[in-house]
């Protein structure tokens, strides 16, 4: 059990408005793992604030990093 | 004598009753009778083989700037569709200060992808402020009928100006909104729209996300006296805050006595669980007597990308990714870059997506070579004698990155998943968004999907019920008292298709929007003919320029 919300699983789905948008897993500190779309420009931010080029990278980052800029 | 007999078809009268074989007569814009028909007529259409049904009512669109210089909102019109909702997603033309344009021409620049050359060339002369100037402006020159809503963020934008963007309204400010809303009601909106999602050309919120749910309740009590409709977008992307909504619009569906919709709900296969939960929350609204109505679409969705901006598309592709989310100008070096590309070609090889680009669609873009137009890249990457991520980046860069490719189909995709929502009767068809996207992917033809996938391919709901959902339970959630039904004394909308063909044709680019801009469009297939109010507006393939559509509520 990690002691803050992670980053276990992304892939990619497609908006409503024909852009391609990010789904993550991400896994709270009680367990539950849970989806959380993210927008293309929010999606770009958190692969920059956790250094990553590809979407299977993200997992076991922390879900704070969502809200850091790179 | 009759204005025109439909004779030997198939009435399918949009109650859900089985076809029967009937004449369909009309006379001064209304259904005059229905059976076997012998009077003379000026017009006699032949509908042997074919299904006369109620003109389709679409209940989510954009058309709003469109029907001023195009009364047949085209394509919608040759898909069968005799009535549009315009004014949704909280954004409208009116109730609309001349001070005020600039910012809401913004608001539908970033929303419906709307040219600004719309709003300088093809109505220079703004002839209105007020909901019921609006409508003045628009109704001499309609083909189809409108059913307009009022946007809430152009009622607080009214009243609060800049404001409006900034905080919520004070008590004197919301009796202003409320006296405008009854104004617009009064001038024929069907109901009020708003928005928890959608921004302005500047990255704002737009202004109905600043209004407190107090103002919604407000606003709601105005929607009540005149029994009139409200329509949300929530946070569709996330199921717990779009259930959250479905609650809160119970409450004022319940305390106010008025349809409520929210628009969209669509299924995707990353995320499976959230169009089932928010359809199982509504069920539970429905069964308290709330009326909360979600609009699911009928087509599946695409993801639409150039080498114009990053797309997630390549997410997985750190070569790709890191190329291409490059400032443009590196990024255009880089993609002639004998090294880079060597790179490129083989990080694709090694990722098994050198065959996947090959389903890739080439879509269109100002500089798609016309010739490449809506096939399969891997097709046209053959021809050129290139492997497919090749053809990619050279068409690419051959169109100065300016062409856009599909990967199709991609969401909302699984019949088995959304043929039993779209028959559920808590369901409403819709959130089509015609007139809006224009840029981006066609937003027409999804009734002519409905028959053709829905109905014929899986048989998820019979043909009668089909028609039935996009005729009568539509005209029945929007209030729209005179149509929706082949009915004797209805307003005479009606549509005569062949039930072994109907379906929407393929998309394609035309540059047919002001400034020569262009837009995804589809053609119909298996209409023949489609009346509105009484006179036919299309058939055998041309618009007839009737000029008979209403505004109506």
């Amino acid at each position: 059990m990690e002691d803050e919300a992670v980053i276990v699983g992304a892939d990619i789905t497609a908006g409503h408005d024909g852009a391609a948008e990010l789904v993550l897993k991400v896994r709270y500190q009680n367990g539950v793992v849970s989806p959380v779309v993210l927008d293309p420009e929010t999606a770009v931010a958190l692969m920059d604030a956790c250094g990553v080029a590809s979407i299977d990278k993200l997992a076991g980052h922390a879900w704070r990093k969502v809200l850091e800029e790179a | 004598m009759f204005d025109i007999l439909i004779k030997n078809g198939t009435v399918v009268d949009g109650t859900g009753a089985k076809g029967r074989a009937a004449d369909v007569a009309v006379k001064d814009g209304k259904i005059a009778a229905i059976g076997h028909i012998d009077g003379a007529a000026k017009t006699v259409i032949d509908a042997k083989g074919r299904v006369v049904a109620p003109g389709f009512i679409d209940p989510h669109t954009h058309f709003d700037v469109q029907i001023l210089w195009d009364g047949a909102a085209k394509p919608a019109l040759e898909h069968g569709v005799t009535t549009i909702v315009p004014g949704n997603c909280s954004l409208s033309l009116a109730p609309l200060k001349e001070s005020g344009r600039k910012a809401v021409i913004g608001m539908f620049q970033q929303i419906e992808e709307m040219p600004p050359e719309a709003f300088t060339e093809e109505f220079a002369k703004w002839t209105w402020e007020d909901f019921a100037g609006y409508r003045a402006a628009i109704e001499p020159g309609l083909d189809i009928n409108v059913a307009p809503l009022v946007g809430h963020s152009l009622i607080r934008f009214w009243v609060m100006g800049a404001e409006s963007q900034e905080r919520a309204a004070n008590q004197a400010e919301i009796a202003e909104m409320k006296e405008l809303l009854r104004e617009s009601l009064k001038a024929g909106a069907v109901g009020m729209s708003t928005s928890y999602i959608d921004m302005d050309d500047k990255g704002r919120p737009v202004p109905s996300r600043f209004a407190p749910l107090s103002e919604l309740d407000a606003m709601c009590e105005v929607l009540g006296e005149f029994g009139r409709i409200l329509q949300v977008v929530p946070e569709f992307y996330d199921a717990d805050l779009t259930i959250a909504r479905v609650d809160q619009l119970a409450e004022l569906s319940l305390k106010h006595n008025i349809p409520t919709t929210l628009s969209p709900v669509f299924d995707s296969p990353v995320t499976p669980h959230v169009a089932p939960r928010i359809l199982a929350r509504v069920e539970e609204q429905f069964a308290r007597g709330a009326r909360v109505w979600p609009q699911v679409q009928t087509r599946p969705v695409d993801i639409s990308f150039s080498f114009l901006r990053p797309s997630l598309y390549f997410a997985r592709l750190p070569t790709w990714w890191r190329t291409l989310k490059q400032p443009l100008e590196q990024r255009r070096a880089s993609l002639k870059d004998p090294a880079v590309i060597e790179a490129l070609l083989k990080e694709a090889d090694t990722n098994l997506m050198t065959q996947a680009m090959g389903g890739l669609v080439i879509r269109g873009g100002d500089n798609a070579p016309a010739a490449y137009v809506g096939r399969k890249l891997a097709d046209v990457a053959a021809e050129r004698g290139e492997s497919n991520p090749q053809a990619l980046i050279n068409i690419s860069l051959e169109g100065d990155l300016d062409v856009a490719f599909g990967n199709m189909n991609v969401g909302h995709n699984s019949p088995e998943r959304i043929g039993p929502m779209l028959a559920s009767k808590h369901v409403h068809i819709g959130a089509s968004d015609g007139g809006a996207h224009l840029t981006s992917f066609a937003t027409y033809g999804d009734t002519g999907f409905l028959f053709s996938d829905y109905v014929r391919k899986t048989k998820h709901l019979t043909l009668e019920e089909a028609v039935k959902k996009i005729t009568a339970d539509t005209a029945d959630i929007w209030g729209l008292k005179d149509r929706g039904r082949v009915q004797e004394g209805l307003a005479a909308d009606l549509v005569v298709f062949d039930p072994e063909t109907i379906a929407r044709g393929e998309e394609k680019p035309v540059f047919d929007m002001p400034g020569d801009g262009m837009r995804y469009t589809r053609g119909s297939v298996g209409i023949d003919t489609v009346v509105v109010n009484g006179a036919v507006a299309y058939a055998n393939g041309k618009y007839q320029d009737a000029r008979t559509g209403k505004v109506c509520v």
